[in-house]
């Protein structure tokens, strides 16, 4: 691994100077457990790396009324482990808490992940399911980007020359709804997922689906709603057998690859398994 | 011979090495490099497809390249490559049979100079059709011929090796059979038979240390090599003046702490290479393979493929065995070691089959070239025997312990290649396993997706006679005994219970004894750990070592005071002497001071110890016949038994071990917790190859899962919980071993795969014909079964 | 290094490492374990992969297990590192390294160091951890040899007080 220079901007003004000048010679880091190993086989060749550890809104976590304020530099251990984002947002400590292990997610970030953009990742989708905003800082301010519309790619998001991701907006969730995300791999939360899947249930006063995110990892060139399957259960009751419904809508639907983690057709039958348990677990949960 | 316990043997010596391992003061290899000076890095080039023709390697840029000190290619001159191990041979001729296989070494200043100038030089490929597996490389005509010169070369080998009379494919390399007459008479008189194909998946030693070499060139030319390889005589000494003509005295071969080997270092790959470049550029060369390179270029395992046919009556006897079984060893060129034989041996262990007939080979691929792994094969391939067994057992509704015991092999009783066992413990093991898990009782459903189920098997794994071993003890003058070894250590413990040996045979405290490891110009020859052999024969030279030092004390005491030899005996530091006026004397007294005026010409002088020396080396085995057969074709086996329950997610597929009990017999343990461990870390390791480990390749034939987040090897959430892990010894002592010892670390691994597989199949009634059982093939087969029942 | 290369622009970093202060002058593409290793010679932050898969280059940072190979030089500072060597004390070693010597929890060490520090961190976090909190704690260690048993039963000794007495607090 090399690079020319480390840089450190204090304000986020000079963090956009600094990636305008190096443009694609340059790469931000967080917390380091994605683009390192990159940098180590070359797969990514920068002439300097930008970490923002000082730039103070970065790190931060702010809860009003609205919301979740989650700077992008907050680790998926705080994520995972902070008893208020737990009590509100319980999904969105369990799919941080799903990557890999302790000593990951001690370093690594929840902007790190966003920005990596894999489709396989987890922290990810407990924004997703959430419908998080992306609050991104360049060189004409500060522009927002829902967090489904920030990925375009394996690894490619929406952010421009000079562009980069300061925090999180998470809504306050509605009442009566319920979260989860299941993460499936052979080796648990050590692998990288063969399939993830999100769902978020709101209920209407009769207990009919008044809104709903299902969100799925690894069937995808990016993390991906369904919204054939959203739109096929909104206005009605949530029974196993239209749960069932929609889970066979998502797997026929899908088209996954095959690769050395899985083959394209296991992985349609797992997303039919856990689209069910996501349903299932998340209608559980607007009790 | 009734089970030794003595004061240091049999005992739970904590290991001599524990400290500087917790502390992080241990060096391995990977230290030792940070820590030589003036040193150049080699980095390898490795082949991306799996058989290609290079059209075109132009090194003229990279040669320029800053800090570039020299390269290396397949054409370098003057080098015998066939009689090199076979994953460092380079590409030959312009051509790469393995996606892996080095095309260019490069050396220079740093590690990174080294990669840049990888970049820069210019090669271009012509792809080649390839073959990646068995059934692709056994047809008569495959698309690729890995080895197009086998047969037409004149093959110097020290292992016997059988003729192959026709050759099915061209990629047969290597051949066995056995037969004992009369197996189709047999099979005829046999109520059932059963008839089936099992095929086992490619794994990776992936030890945690990854392989590294350190040349360090002295002025006159001599090199001090230090790497986690094996052997340090055996292999990489004797196998570097084989290879490279290296003259004897202008090598010193030594061994950091070495982090883990698995039977998979047996190959001196990395110490040939920076030999060569070291020596070339008579520079110091430090080489390093990656975590990735240790995937594609560090050796695989190999699979085994089996068609297997066997009878039996209804009572449970087995009559006939029919059976081969393909070693598939990946990309060997001059293949003298594969024939077929390390696989088809998993039939001579553990049972009576009546009549038999093995017809084995071994066949090339296109893949990382097998080396060996613990198990050597009958992991492969006693997994089609122990599912066909535990299938005819289920047929006849007899009980899977009643059917083993009632086929087993008992000490004195001929196996079918006609060796007569001479110790076997698999009896207690199969019990005591049946009991821990309570075979006899159903697992417990808990009305989950997750079923369960449990299973039973029996293993042994041979060991092969692997040459002799020495070693010497120097009893010194001040009363410490400093113990000389070339062991290999690679965790087991192995210097601990030498250490323990020693102790007991000199009845010496343990605290006196220091043991020097492992440098090939201060300890004695040893060939190398491998095959379960270290505490067998390593243990009785260490053991004979002893008995000599005691003689030559005996000796030495009795001249000293004036008592015949007879009359003295050996006690740790004392001499116990019968017909004196002094019952007890401290030996160490006895040294003439260093003192000018009165040291002398003989006798027992200060500073200078009295030696003992012992060599140990099992007796020959015997070429067999035209029929396979001889008395005496492996030198003793270890025996094993595996319980375990598993749950099965009907959903998934995914198969989770949840209890297990393990028992080994290893002869007379030396250290029973050493041996707990083996136990513990071997089913460990075999659960992973049992249901994850394997190679995945990409459209090239190269290994695309080339790294430990994708070759999934256990981690600790794979293994049962502390309270349904049992790890049990059931030693039956070996006459010829050490305290009745024989070795371990092997024979544990063998049962796993099929305990499992009969657990699965109890679980939700299905029955695997291959591991590593992964969650995508059981979720077919149980999606096969619900269609079947529609 | 005297030797300067002028391609890149160094970094300084303050670390703390077991309580020493230091001020490093690197390459900013150094790592975390690159310093450790090659600079402040402690060699005990193993080498296994690239790829931050096999944790036995875990050392601590303020407490907290993480992957050194992964932290670059720059983002150690102001950090407090604590690596294997930082354990053993004057007087005797960590409860941790005697207990995984007494219990036999090692075979070719080269996990070890990694493993005694996700333990000490884990211990120091919950000092009643359950067999399920180490599991979960531990499984970013990769270890070939054990099998993880003995490593379990060490780190319960010392959960359950075995080593207080002798060797002091976790």
């Amino acid at each position: 691994m090399r690079f020319e220079k480390y840089c450190q901007p204090t304000t986020t003004s000079e963090c956009v100077s600094l990636l305008k000048t190096y443009g694609s010679e340059a790469r931000m880091v967080a917390g380091g457990t994605d683009l390192v190993p990159k940098l180590k086989s070359r797969a990514v060749r920068v002439k300097a790396v930008i970490g923002l550890e000082k730039i103070a809104e970065a790190k931060q976590i702010i809860i009003n009324e609205k919301g979740l304020e989650l700077g992008a530099l907050v680790t998926l251990r705080t994520v995972s482990k902070s008893s208020e984002i737990k009590a509100k947002w319980p999904a969105l400590s369990e799919a941080a808490g799903h990557v890999s292990s302790d000593q990951i997610r001690n370093i690594a970030t929840i902007g790190g992940n966003v920005c990596n953009a894999s489709p396989s990742a987890d922290a990810l989708q407990g924004l997703i399911v959430y419908d998080a905003i992306v609050n991104i800082v360049g060189e004409n301010g500060t522009r927002k980007v829902p967090i489904v519309e920030f990925f375009v790619g394996p690894g490619k998001t929406v952010l421009e020359g000079g562009e980069f991701v300061i925090s999180f907006t998470v809504p306050t969730p509605k009442e009566n709804s319920g979260a989860t995300y299941k993460k499936f791999a052979l080796r648990g939360d050590t692998d990288i997922s063969i399939v993830g899947v999100g769902s978020n249930i709101a209920l209407d006063a009769d207990g009919k689906v008044a809104s709903a995110i299902i969100s799925f990892a690894a069937v995808a060139p990016t993390p991906i709603r369904s919204t054939e399957a959203e739109s096929l259960i909104m206005g009605k009751q949530l029974t196993d057998e239209l749960i069932d419904e929609a889970a066979e809508l998502i797997g026929n639907n899908c088209s996954p690859i095959t690769d050395h983690r899985a083959t394209k057709e296991y992985r349609v039958e797992m997303i039919k398994v856990w689209a069910k348990n996501a349903l299932k677990d998340a209608l559980a949960r607007t009790k | 011979m009734t089970r030794f316990i003595g004061k240091y043997v049999g005992q739970n010596q904590k290991r001599i090495d524990a400290y500087e391992k917790v502390t992080g003061r241990a060096l391995y290899a990977t230290d030792v490099a940070v820590q030589t000076r003036d040193a150049v890095h080699m980095h390898a080039l490795v082949s991306p497809y799996a058989h290609a023709k290079i059209t075109k390697l132009d090194l003229s840029k990279a040669e320029k390249a800053p800090g570039v000190v020299g390269i290396i290619t397949g054409e370098e001159p003057g080098i015998d490559w066939e009689s090199f191990p076979k994953d460092a041979i380079m590409a030959q001729n312009n051509e790469v049979i393995w996606a892996g296989q080095i095309v260019a070494l490069v050396a220079a200043e740093t590690l990174e100079q080294a990669k840049d100038a990888i970049e820069l030089i210019d090669i271009e490929y012509e792809v080649l059709p390839h073959v990646l597996y068995y059934w692709d490389t056994i047809k008569p005509d495959p698309v690729s011929v890995v080895d197009p010169m086998w047969g037409k070369r004149d093959v110097v080998t020290d292992r016997p090796m059988d003729e192959i009379d026709e050759r099915v494919s061209p990629n047969v390399v290597g051949a066995y059979k056995l037969d004992t007459g009369n197996v189709d008479e047999a099979m005829k008189t046999a109520d059932i038979i059963i008839e089936k194909e099992f095929y086992t998946g490619k794994k990776t030693a992936s030890q945690m240390e990854t392989p590294l070499c350190t040349c360090i060139y002295e002025p006159n030319g001599k090199i001090i090599l230090s790497s986690n390889g094996m052997g340090v005589h055996g292999v990489v000494k004797m196998g570097l003046s084989k290879m490279l003509g290296i003259k004897e005295n202008m090598l010193r071969v030594v061994s950091p702490h070495n982090g883990g080997s698995f039977g998979s270092r047996l190959a001196p790959i990395m110490e040939v290479l920076c030999i060569m470049m070291a020596r070339k550029i008579k520079r110091t060369v430090i080489y390093r393979l990656t975590r990735e390179q240790q995937f594609t270029t560090a050796p695989s395992n190999w699979p085994g493929i089996s068609k297997i046919k066997m009878g039996a009556k209804k009572d449970g006897t087995i009559v006939a065995l029919d059976w081969y079984v393909a070693e598939e060893c990946g990309a060997a060129i001059n293949n003298s070691y594969f024939t077929g034989r390390m696989c088809a041996s998993g039939a001579n262990m553990c049972y009576d089959f009546g009549e038999a007939r093995i017809d084995s080979c071994a066949v090339t691929t296109n893949t990382v070239p097998a080396a060996e792994y613990r198990g050597l094969g009958v992991p492969e391939s006693e997994f089609a025997i122990e599912c066909v067994i535990s299938e005819i057992a289920d047929q006849l509704g007899i009980d899977q312990l009643d059917m083993r015991l009632k086929n087993l092999l008992r000490k004195g009783d001929k196996n079918c290649v006609g060796e007569a066992i001479t110790s076997t413990g698999l009896e207690d093991c199969l019990k005591s396993v049946y009991q821990s898990v309570k075979v006899d009782e159903p697992s417990i459903q808990d009305g989950s997706v997750w079923k369960r189920g449990k299973g039973i098997a029996s293993a042994g794994k041979q060991n092969t006679p692997l040459g002799r071993s020495e070693a010497t003890v120097l009893w010194n003058s001040d009363a410490t005994v400093t113990l000389l070894l070339s062991n290999d250590e690679n965790g087991m413990g192995a210097t601990t219970a030498l250490k323990q040996i020693a102790a007991e045979v000199l009845k010496m405290p343990i605290e006196n004894i220091e043991v020097i490891r492992a440098d090939t110009d201060a300890t004695p020859y040893d060939n190398y750990g491998a095959s379960s052999r270290t505490t067998y024969t390593t243990g009785n030279a260490v053991r004979i070592a002893a008995m000599d030092c005691i003689q030559k004390l005996r000796d030495e005491v009795g001249r000293a005071i004036g008592v015949h030899p007879i009359n003295v005996e050996i006690e740790g530091t004392k001499a116990i002497v019968h017909g004196y006026q002094v019952p007890e004397i401290e030996i160490d007294t006895l040294f003439k001071p260093i003192n000018f005026f009165e040291q002398g010409n003989f006798g027992l002088m200060k500073g200078t110890p009295v030696r003992g020396h012992g060599v140990y080396c099992p007796a020959p085995v015997l070429q067999w016949g035209a029929d396979g057969r001889c008395a005496r074709q492996w030198n003793w086996y270890q025996y094993s038994a595996c319980a375990a329950e598993v749950e099965v997610n009907e959903e998934t597929g995914e198969v989770r071990v949840i209890k297990f009990a393990s028992a080994a017999d290893t002869g007379n343990p030396i250290n029973p917790k050493l041996v707990e461990g083996q136990i513990e870390g071997g089913v460990h390791m075999a659960i992973g190859f049992s249901i994850m480990e394997d190679h995945f390749y990409d459209k090239n034939g190269m290994i695309a899962n080339r790294n430990l987040g994708d070759y999934r090897i256990p981690t600790i959430m794979e293994m049962p919980k502390n309270e349904n892990v049992a790890s049990i010894i059931c030693p039956d002592a070996l006459p010829d071993g050490p305290f009745g010892a024989k070795g371990m670390a092997e024979s544990i691994t063998v049962p796993v795969a099929p305990a499992i597989a009969e657990a699965v199949y109890n679980a939700v009634g299905i029955r695997v014909d291959s591991y590593p059982m992964t969650a995508e093939k059981v979720l077919k087969l149980i999606k096969e079964k619900k269609e079947a029942a529609n | 290094m005297a030797i300067v290369d002028k391609s890149y622009e160094r970094v300084t970093v303050n670390l703390v490492v077991n309580g020493k202060d230091y001020t490093v002058d690197v390459a900013p593409f150094k790592t975390l374990q690159d310093v450790l290793r090659e600079d402040l010679n402690l060699l005990g932050t193993k080498v296994g992969c690239e790829d931050g898969n096999c944790g036995v280059c875990t050392v601590l940072m303020d407490n907290l297990a993480v992957k050194s190979c992964c932290v670059l030089a720059p983002q150690a500072e102001g950090h407090k590192i604590t690596t294997i060597e930082g354990l053993e004390k004057e007087d005797g070693l960590h409860p941790l390294q005697q207990s995984f010597i007494d219990y036999f929890a090692l075979q070719c060490g080269y996990c070890t160091p990694g493993m005694i520090l996700s333990a000490k961190a884990l211990l120091m976090e919950k000092p009643d951890a359950t067999e399920d909190d180490i599991r979960e704690a531990l499984h970013g260690n990769m270890c070939r040899c054990t099998g993880y048993k003995k490593i379990v039963e060490a780190i319960e000794a010392v959960r359950d007080g075995e080593y207080k007495d002798s060797c002091g607090e976790v």
